[in-house]
């Protein structure tokens, strides 16, 4: 991974340096809450219902075991012992003192970590597939591409307030694994250079990113960005909010004419100032080098003997790996959604021990991924029961990757100051209907996602079933959409009908499941492709069915 | 009728007015009758170095804060409704030695 140098270590230090003189002063009256509000954002500190909100950036969700080992710290010593990973791939520290702020600062940049770009109307944290240097089906790996997004973003003055927040995902493989459609910017890397999505997002107005560009060479990857950026800057509209993301702007112009306008910035502007030289890309492709994974012969008979003596551990390898580069290794995705649990918290004591078996197992390193679980990139086949016991002494071996209880939720209502409404408590009432093992795995895989307002953090446009959470005169109403998926062949999911209430989702999930079971051609037709096959009509309706 | 709510500069904690004073407990929030709400505000928006950006809560006849207010007043009242948190669970249920630190 990445390793700091001189240069970044005297900018966080100074960022330390001037964030604590900030609380200070604001702490001593010196600065109104007014002044101090923004200063604070710029930090990824908010103020939420119950306490103020500490947001780590985690770039591209890479994390090493040094550092999850000091969010385990910080939660231990600062929070109430656990965190929260987001579907930015950050963590969220939703009980901090205003005072202690500065010095979890100082602690995140010992560990060459910082909450820098983690709010306001900046370049926010780069995503990217959590199998990334791992997966089979990719052309190479994009978190070089992704660090260098990251120090070109980094307090850019030109897009340090722009109209409104924007973010962009990269993803080498075949298969869509970092939602690069749903994007500011997505962009995929092919063996013929990136194709450059624009105008993706969530939120009030959902939309797809259209592709403007094929086979952009990486050595013009910066530059290209910075017309992209530069024609959103100066047109994107900063009157209306809620009108304010380049996705607004793309669809007035349409992607014609904004692809038009961006090749136009893009031939004034002086590359060479831009761009970096090939050897600095060689220098950041230096900090990811292939990992050294030792040959380790698999006793597949013995693999087996386990799986039949442990039913749950060969539930555990059905579900939760996925496949390696190099066949005596698999990736293994520790899933942060045990039934009837908030989905992404995770304890200082599970953090520990994932530091533990990655150390152990794994190369010393972790992935989030945006849908709020940890993966461990490359672990040997001949590891895994070792590790599947460890896993389960901090209750970590849930297995539901890509099952209905794999649900991604915002923290909603009972934390954010934005939230109309809850979604955690939903989340855990739908995972608790669907605990039984043998049922989630009948039904096999189907995202379910949530968010507790319209700003769609957990992104319910693009599960399988969508869940928005409304206030509708002080009472939680719950509005369904069906048919979005996050993948390759992303779409947006459609609004159902008018909202259930809370204690109705639960039940209306499961006509639709039924349905779906009995709708399908056979067990490899999944809720999606049934869903497609059949219509959204036909489910909206056993949805809205009296129960 | 009104409460008083807001959230303390130093930790962010919820606190509510009472009869003497700021306290934690909102079973403790004294009812306000709109004239002295306002007076008490117009009192404390100033105070920053204190609270951070106070506000009223109006109540309605059944003396719990009116429509939109009253899941988000309800949930800074009394904590999230999320149920025991994962540190929670994991403490109840495993080993001893991992919980020290």
């Amino acid at each position: 991974m990445y390793i700091y140098d001189a240069f970044d270590h005297a900018f966080a230090r100074d960022r330390v340096r001037e964030f604590s003189d900030q609380v200070r002063r604001r702490l001593a009256g010196e600065m109104t809450e007014d002044q101090f509000k923004p200063l604070r954002l710029m930090n990824g500190l908010y103020l939420q219902l119950h306490a103020y909100m500490y947001r780590i950036a985690i770039p591209y969700g890479l994390l090493s075991s040094r550092q999850i080992r000091k969010l385990a710290h910080i939660a231990r010593t600062y929070d109430r012992g656990f965190g929260h990973f987001t579907t930015r791939t950050n963590m969220q520290f939703h009980w901090i003192k205003l005072a202690d702020a500065p010095k979890i600062l100082e602690e995140l940049s010992e560990v060459e970590m910082h909450s820098l770009q983690t709010s306001g109307n900046c370049i926010r944290n780069t995503t990217t597939d959590q199998f990334a240097a791992a997966a089979k089906d990719e052309c190479e790996d994009p978190r070089p591409w992704a660090e260098l997004i990251r120090q070109w973003s980094s307090n850019h003055p030109e897009f340090s307030f722009l109209p409104r927040k924007f973010k962009i995902a990269i993803t080498a493989a075949k298969k869509d694994r970092a939602a690069i459609r749903l994007h500011d910017i997505g962009l995929h890397l092919t063996p013929e250079g990136f194709d450059v999505f624009v105008g993706g997002g969530m939120g009030r107005t959902p939309a797809l990113a259209h592709r403007i560009r094929t086979g952009l060479s990486g050595s013009e990857l910066l530059s290209y960005l910075e017309a992209c950026l530069r024609v959103y800057n100066r047109y994107g509209r900063r009157d209306n909010s809620f009108k304010a993301r380049i996705k607004i702007l793309v669809a007035a112009l349409g992607p014609d004419e904004y692809k038009r306008q961006v090749e136009e910035e893009w031939a004034t502007l002086d590359k060479s100032r831009i761009d970096p030289p090939q050897a600095e890309i060689d220098r950041i492709r230096s900090f990811f080098p292939a990992p050294d994974l030792a040959s380790r012969p698999f006793d597949a008979a013995a693999h087996e003997r386990a799986k039949t003596a442990d039913p749950e551990f060969a539930r555990w390898v059905k579900n939760n790996l996925n496949p390696h580069k190099n066949d005596e290794y698999v990736s293994v995705t520790v899933s942060l959604k045990p039934i009837g649990k908030t989905p992404g918290d995770v304890s200082h004591q599970q953090m520990d021990l994932l530091a533990d078996m990655a150390d152990r197992f794994g190369n010393g390193e972790l992935r989030v991924t945006h849908e709020q679980n940890i993966v461990l990139p490359h672990i040997a086949k001949a590891d895994l029961y070792d590790l599947y016991r460890e896993l389960d002494t901090v209750e970590l071996t849930t297995a539901n990757i890509g099952k209905i209880t794999d649900i991604i939720c915002c923290p909603g209502l009972d934390y954010c100051s934005l939230a109309n409404a809850r979604s955690i408590p939903l989340a855990q009432d739908i995972s608790n209907r669907f605990a039984d093992a043998a049922y989630s795995d009948k039904i096999g895989d189907l995202s379910i996602k949530m968010s507790g307002c319209i700003n769609a953090c957990g992104h319910h446009h693009n599960g399988n079933i969508g869940i928005l959470g409304v206030d509708k005169q002080g009472v939680e109403f719950y509005q369904i959409l069906l048919g979005g998926r996050a993948d390759e062949n992303a779409a947006l999911g459609q609004i159902t009908g008018k909202g259930l209430s809370a204690e109705d989702v639960p039940a209306a999930i499961e006509r639709v499941v039924q349905l779906y079971l009995q709708l399908r051609t056979d067990e490899s037709e999944r809720f999606i492709d049934t869903l497609e096959r059949v219509g959204r009509p036909t489910f909206a309706e056993a949805l809205h069915e009296p129960a | 009728m009104k409460l008083l709510t807001t959230n303390r500069l130093q930790d962010g904690v919820t606190l509510w007015w009472g009869e003497n004073g700021w306290v934690e407990d909102a079973a403790l929030a004294a009812r306000l009758d709109d004239a002295e709400a306002d007076d008490l505000l117009a009192e404390w928006k100033p105070r920053e170095t204190e609270v951070v950006a106070p506000y009223l809560v109006p109540l309605n006849d059944a003396d719990a804060p009116v429509q939109r207010e009253h899941v988000r007043e309800f949930v800074r009242a009394n904590g999230p409704t999320t149920g025991p948190t994962t540190s929670d669970i994991a403490r109840a249920h495993h080993r001893v030695e991992i919980f020290q630190g």
